[in-house]
């Protein structure tokens, strides 16, 4: 009879997973140790331990300090060794109700190559927050830890000073409280950032695959809803917030235009011309006037950078390339564009005229993406005298030619010079060419090197080394070159994350993108670095670089320079892939790793020269 | 060789058995394809179009250096007179048809027998048999039935879509490359816009 009445109550247990059976707890981390969901750190992020006591302060407060207009951010993770329902809430005593605290869930992505859980996709959540462990959402057996992470925003117009909170853990009859420290420190982040951090995207499709919900249930064409721009929109706010840009191209390898991403044209020849705006306006105008972020924390501003449709086969058709017709329809349709975006006011945006195609796909004879073959510099030359045909001179709309280069990136600066203004380099190529940086912007281009975001097997500083070297190199950005393809099961069959900075929230019944780990932190990063710069009127630039640079991976500035190969004086079609490898040896060599403390010690260098500036 | 009969019949199976939606547009748009194909076989120059891929393309076509996964793409280059020729005679074949259609340029790639090559695309980025970002791939056996025989062949392959495989001769008489004159029931505006 005893034997039975525990069968029952072990099966009760079961049944209904538990109130609280056993002691539950709430830890805080810093935000580059990432959790996983068993109580442990994940593996690349191990080196950092020491960072956890960096949280604390004698009192065992977490103590965040923050600087105005800005973001300070921690994790918080509830563990329990048993089956558990609780609730998490986290609240400081703000008089003045400005600072926000803004909640996430962290979601255990499983990765099939590496067998284990890493933590990046957060989704937002409101405090109290009630859930159980293991989490019914994230189905991870044995899971006795989730995360979450915590962003406190400290807007520019906050008090400097000190203030209190706490986060407190409900399971069943106890209750676990950390206490919170906010010091809000006097200065203000600059608005403006050094380093552009652009987040590319190629197309819409991938909308209608990631957000299947509303795509499915809509009964027209879901491409010319409200809902499909305001999701548009909604990816360029979640980047915006992040102190990102994004840039989504709008034509494919052959030169077919998404239709939302150009005006409808009509006539052929010296009779084309544009005879719909819009879907056009029903995507941009938000977007460069600014409106599009008007509830946004910085401010409404409008996009600084925009792809246009243009491509060899739009607006003018390939079909009388190089003939009288192709000029024709080319300068009739870009005087109406600058004409349209003159009218409207939006003269703060660079309108790119760029080429991605590359022949390899079939559409066209000539590299616009990477050219290899001198030859092709050509076709440059050629838009350029068609630009220059159709714009007028004292146009105060921004139209810009933009060029992604690699191999020939040399040539392309001497031959190009005053046709293409915007720059966006190879890093590993662009290493070669230490010069070129201040050449470029001493005659008012703009440079960004590109690359892809770290996965999320590595540690979570990886992110922070890609706007470090921007700076450190004295360019004006760096370009993700793509950031919202999750792979086709990032929950639960994740492929690393290389190209992914944010998710679809359409599981978590959201039609709109939610961050991730990684962009938190490349956000926090930028922060800094804007911190940093900010006193280049106080020490000489070259020493704060110098000094982020030792303090990140104990480099120095030389480091992030390849010496001039001697195949930079062959012609670049003659280069071999694998001999670029070789040209980029001496930074692979002298460039450490970065540990996952690295972007701490800078983030600490920053409070350090804003503690002696006060 | 069996394999192949095997799949040559299934696919004639699949081109006969395919239901359409709408037969009436079908048979119009098949009908103007195959008249576009047609042409396409007198106007396109085989000759021209066997200058379009240069001889560094065609010897690092296969190349694979496992220290550089793009070395076949980075050498690909083309003769852009010959291309430009070619394409433009491409785009204007494609006006013969009422509905947006594409039609594209395939070309056997020599010392490769069973490989074959697209060339060039148009602007409507349709085709029923590229793989997006191959240099080159597999014949399929209605290609190989033009090339050999040089008979056009109607491929109703994917679900809605309409493909007709034309010849292409140079000078000498040889047939040296084919067209796919291409097009769908129900355009999908986003498609490889990407």
């Amino acid at each position: 009879m005893r034997r039975f009445h525990w069968r029952v109550f072990f099966l009760l247990l079961g049944l209904f997973p538990g109130r609280c059976r056993a002691a539950a707890s709430l830890e805080a981390l810093p935000e580059f140790l990432r959790p996983d969901p068993f109580g442990g750190i994940v593996a690349p992020d191990l080196g950092g331990t020491r960072l956890r006591s960096g949280l604390y302060d004698a009192r065992h407060r977490v103590a965040l300090q923050g600087w105005r207009g800005g973001y300070a951010s921690f994790q918080l993770v509830v563990k329990s060794p048993a089956p558990a329902e609780y609730s998490l809430e986290v609240s400081l005593d703000d008089p003045t109700h400005s600072i926000k605290t803004d909640l996430f869930r962290e979601w255990f992505h499983f990765i099939d190559a590496d067998k284990h859980y890493f933590p990046d996709a957060l989704v937002p959540i409101h405090a109290p927050y009630r859930s159980r462990l293991p989490d019914p959402d994230n189905k991870i057996d044995q899971q006795t830890a989730q995360a979450f992470w915590v962003d406190v925003y400290v807007p520019p117009d906050t008090k400097p000073g000190i203030l209190a909170g706490k986060a407190r853990l409900r399971c069943g009859a106890s209750t676990v409280t950390v206490p919170l420290q906010l010091t809000v420190l006097d200065r203000v982040i600059p608005a403006e950032d050094v380093v552009t951090i652009d987040h590319n995207s190629y197309g819409s499709s991938f909308l209608a695959e990631q957000y299947g919900t509303a795509y499915h249930s809509y009964s027209g064409n879901w491409f010319e809803s409200d809902q499909f721009f305001r999701l548009i929109h909604a990816y360029h706010q979640i980047f915006y917030e992040h102190r990102g840009i994004m840039h989504q191209l709008g034509y494919g390898h052959s030169g077919k235009v998404g239709p939302e991403f150009a005006p409808v044209l009509a006539g052929t020849g010296r009779t084309r011309h544009v005879a719909d705006w819009t879907l056009f306006d029903r995507h941009y105008a938000s977007l460069l006037d600014g409106t599009a972020f008007a509830s946004s924390r910085r401010g409404p501003r409008p996009i600084p950078f925009v792809y246009l449709p243009i491509n060899p086969e739009w607006p003018a058709s390939y079909e009388f390339w190089g003939e009288p017709g192709y000029e024709a329809e080319f300068v009739n349709v870009l005087s109406e564009m600058e004409r349209h975006f003159r009218e409207k006011g939006w003269t703060h945006t660079n309108f790119e005229v760029f080429f991605n195609h590359k022949k390899r796909y079939m559409g066209f004879p000539w590299d616009g993406d990477e050219v290899r073959f001198p030859k092709d510099l050509n076709y440059f030359l050629e838009y350029g005298h068609l630009l220059k045909k159709a714009l007028p001179t004292d146009s105060p709309v921004h139209f810009v030619m933009r060029a992604d280069v690699s191999w020939d990136m040399e040539q392309q600066f001497k031959v190009l010079k005053g046709v293409v203004t915007l720059w966006c380099a190879s890093g590993g190529i662009l290493s070669f060419y230490r010069d070129a940086p201040k050449t470029l912007r001493d005659r008012g281009d703009v440079v960004w090197y590109y690359g892809g975001p770290p996965n999320v097997t590595q540690n979570a500083a990886a992110i922070t080394e890609y706007p470090l070297r921007a700076w450190l190199w004295g360019v004006n950005g760096y370009v993700h070159w793509l950031t919202v393809a999750p792979g086709e099961d990032p929950w639960f069959h994740f492929d690393g994350g290389g190209t992914v900075l944010v998710y679809s929230g359409d599981r978590f019944g959201l039609t709109e993108p939610i961050p991730s780990i990684r962009l938190k932190i490349q956000r926090n990063c930028l922060q800094d670095i804007a911190v940093l710069d900010s006193f280049k009127n106080r020490e000489p630039l070259e020493s704060l670089r110098t000094e982020a640079a030792h303090r990140f991976n104990n480099s120095v500035l030389d480091d992030w320079w390849n010496p001039r190969p001697p195949l930079a004086d062959i012609p670049s079609d003659q280069w071999e892939g694998s001999a670029i490898d070789t040209a980029m040896e001496h930074t692979n060599k002298a460039l450490a790793p970065p540990g996952v403390s690295a972007w701490y010690n800078v983030h600490q260098y920053a409070l350090q020269l804003t503690r002696g500036a006060k | 060789m069996k394999t192949i009969y095997l799949v040559s019949l299934l696919l004639t199976l699949a081109t006969l058995g395919q239901a359409q939606d709408n037969p009436d547009a079908t048979s119009t748009i098949r009908q103007e394809l195959e008249s576009a194909a047609r042409v396409a076989t007198v106007m396109v120059d085989g000759d021209v179009c066997q200058k379009i891929v240069t001889p560094l393309a065609k010897e690092y076509m296969f190349k694979v250096d496992p220290h550089d996964e793009w070395l076949a793409g980075d050498n690909y280059d083309v003769d852009d007179v010959s291309f430009n020729i070619t394409k433009k005679t491409l785009i204007r074949l494609s006006h013969l048809t009422s509905f947006p259609s594409d039609v594209n340029l395939w070309l056997p790639i020599d010392g490769h027998p069973g490989k074959i090559e697209m060339v060039i695309r148009n602007k409507n980025e349709m085709s029923q048999f590229w793989r997006w970002g191959d240099l080159y791939q597999d014949m399929t056996p209605q290609m190989e039935t033009v090339l050999k025989t040089g008979q056009r062949v109607t491929v109703l392959g994917r679900p809605g879509w309409i493909s007709v495989l034309a010849p292409v001769y140079n000078s000498l008489g040889d047939i040296v490359g084919l067209i796919e004159a291409v097009s769908r029931e129900k355009m999908d505006a986003h498609e490889n816009v990407k």
